[in-house]
């Protein structure tokens, strides 16, 4: 339905994407996901026929966009982000111009335009004027617009944006309807609402694909960072039990990462699972084992390394702290000794009196380290220290 | 052509549902009426007269026809280009052409809103006994029709370029008030009288071209075709700059 070969779109000396290559079947529901600027919503406007490309070809309905605009444009519905809508007008009006630019008879438009209101949630607004209504309403009417025509294809910008979370997880709903009747291509910078509404995923990052497929795909195809975390006592010969479990078939590299009291740590870089295998290896030979698992980073995690332009095998910067973790943390933060609190600065309310005495610097802000041994930096980066400014500070906010 | 057709109809509703075009065409009224009984004292009572005064006879019109346009073209395309709505028009199924043509009929219309009301001065006129020479009011008002369809495609060319409304409007009187003073170009280069370009300058000349014809009262064809070119060629220019943007 939709295919793009080596699409570039350049504005000036910037080049907003570069050689895109991707193709949606009939019916398909794909999200474009990316930070700010990635490349989605030029890629959605070259697709909508608004801007033409630098170079490179695309064909919605196997029409040219550029060449066959008129065709292609006739096959798509499309919402930009800004939602573009007569202020002046009712919603039944905008509608009504819809339908008629889109050549929809008055047959047509006399029953269409209720079924997309209502399709939309939209229809006891159908007589409010649009520069009234909410951003979330007005979101509901640019849906409702774009679906009027009952395009075979559906550009969707960031369909979601500015939605409180009970209209994002109504819209969602609609999202997941559309996609069973429409082809779709939505874009968002949010995860969790594009996983949740379409099986497949392409990853833009800085005007390039960087990763396309479904999200398992993904995993499997960035999982640079997967691997299996053996704690276990071993006994004195580490390098014999890293030559051992080298020897397993699919392992390659083994990390030693030291002893955390009796039990020693390695980390084994690894596509698959192998837990089984490492598993039966420590039985055979009577190893103590205190953990066995295998870590594979989450979507998340990969959209995050990808957009902060980490490479594969750096850890995530993405892990929820684990609650039980963060009590322990901060009752060691509670025990430290507190700085002096900072006196707060006097106000002076005669313009004209400079204060005679400057009053005391604020206390510099206090250096603690993470102190709990079963951390591990699961929580935080242990070679960053942590600042603590004040008596007044919460201890041990969950990080974002 | 039926996009351009829904596209006037929508942009005519969203022109008469904003207060500028209520507040223009009444100030310009107000201004028309005034001027229309000043001339008549002027004339001493002369109608016929009066009416040509009105409608291009008199520099109260050209400033009319310079200023109005700009102000209800200005909005079109650069107002529309920061709401956005510029791309959903310009990812519906109509061509460019058509959009421009669309927008050009709309503010038009305005125009011959404001126009036609001299019908209603000399209706007053007829029914206080002096009916005035009907022919030359109504070429009057189509020649003032064709004059302020071209400086709504100028206004709209230039709306075309720019993204602030305001500035749309000054550069549009500029342009407006050079293509008035176009025929003058000779005076400051101080051409012989043989000159070619001087025939051309002389040719350009858009009060002469509008006095020679519909003032008068006669409708020539060659008054009339000059104004469609000259809107012709600024349709162009403007349908030419909306395509711009999408490179830009």
């Amino acid at each position: 339905m939709i295919t793009v070969h080596a699409l570039t779109r350049r504005f000036g000396p910037h080049t907003a994407i570069e050689g895109l290559d991707f193709h949606l079947e009939k019916g398909e529901v794909v999200g474009f996901l990316g930070p700010n600027g990635a490349g989605k919503s030029t890629t959605m406007r070259i697709l909508s026929g608004y801007l033409p490309a630098t170079s490179g070809s695309a064909e919605v309905a196997g029409f040219d966009v550029l060449r066959e605009s008129l065709e292609v444009r006739r096959r798509i519905g499309y919402l930009p982000e800004s939602v573009p809508l007569y202020a002046e007008h009712r919603v039944e009006e905008m509608l009504e111009f819809q339908g008629r630019l889109r050549g929809l008879s008055r047959a047509d438009r006399k029953k269409r335009i209720p079924a997309v209101l209502e399709r939309a949630g939209i229809l006891d607004r159908s007589r409010a004027i649009i520069g009234g209504l909410s951003r979330g309403q007005r979101q509901r009417v640019g849906i409702a617009v774009a679906l009027l025509p009952n395009p075979e294809v559906l550009i969707l910008d960031e369909p979601t944006s500015g939605l409180d979370p009970i209209q994002r997880l109504e819209m969602r709903k609609l999202l997941v309807e559309l996609g069973r009747e429409h082809t779709v291509l939505l874009s968002s910078h949010i995860l969790p609402e594009i996983e949740a509404v379409c099986p497949r995923v392409i990853i833009l990052s800085k005007g390039h694909i960087a990763a396309d497929g479904t999200k398992d795909e993904l995993v499997r195809q960035l999982g640079g960072g997967a691997k299996l975390r053996l704690e276990a006592v071993v006994g004195a010969d580490v390098a014999k039990a890293v030559r051992l479990l080298k020897s397993i078939r699919g392992v390659s590299d083994v990390r030693d990462c030291g002893r955390l009291g009796v039990h020693h740590v390695f980390e084994i870089p690894c596509a698959e699972d192998l837990r089984e295998d490492v598993g039966a290896l420590a039985a055979s030979r009577g190893w103590a084992l205190r953990e066995l698992s295998w870590q594979r980073p989450s979507l998340e995690q990969l959209f995050a390394r990808i957009a902060l332009d980490l490479p594969h095998d750096e850890p995530a910067p993405v892990a929820a702290p684990a609650p039980e973790v963060n009590e322990a943390q901060a009752s060691v933060q509670l025990t430290l000794p507190k700085s002096e609190p900072a006196k707060p600065a006097m106000k002076v309310l005669n313009p004209f009196e400079t204060p005679a005495a400057p009053t005391a610097p604020p206390a510099p802000p206090k250096v603690v380290y993470n102190l709990n041994p079963f951390d591990m930096g699961a929580t935080r980066d242990l070679s960053k220290p942590k600042a603590i400014d004040g008596p007044g500070t919460p201890p041990a906010e969950p990080r974002p | 052509m039926t996009g351009a057709w829904t596209i006037y109809r929508r942009e005519l509703a969203g022109l008469f549902l904003s207060p500028l075009a209520w507040v223009l065409l009444a100030l310009a009224l107000a201004f028309n009426g005034f001027f229309f009984v000043v001339s008549i004292k002027g004339f001493q009572g002369d109608i016929g007269q009066s009416m040509s005064f009105l409608l291009g006879g008199s520099y109260t019109f050209w400033m009319l026809v310079v200023l109005l346009p700009p102000l209800l073209t200005m909005r079109m395309f650069s107002e529309e280009a920061r709401t956005g709505v510029l791309e959903f028009l310009l990812t519906a199924p109509v061509t460019d052409l058509a959009v421009v043509l669309g927008k050009l009929g709309a503010a038009t219309t305005l125009m011959a809103v404001l126009w036609s009301s001299s019908f209603f001065y000399g209706l007053v006129a007829a029914a206080l006994g002096t009916a005035p020479d009907w022919t030359p009011l109504a070429s009057g008002v189509l020649g003032a029709i064709l004059v302020s369809a071209l400086f709504c495609s100028v206004g709209l060319a230039v709306s075309a370029l720019s993204n602030t409304p305001l500035l749309a409007a000054f550069f549009a009187v500029i342009a407006n008030v050079a293509i008035l003073s176009l025929p003058y170009i000779d005076v400051l280069l101080a051409l012989p009288p043989t000159s070619p370009v001087r025939m051309v300058l002389g040719h350009a000349n858009v009060i002469t071209q509008f006095q020679a014809s519909f003032v008068v009262g006669a409708f020539d064809t060659k008054h009339a075709l000059f104004f469609v070119v000259w809107t012709a060629f600024f349709t162009f220019l403007a349908t030419r700059f909306l395509e711009a943007r999408r490179w830009w």
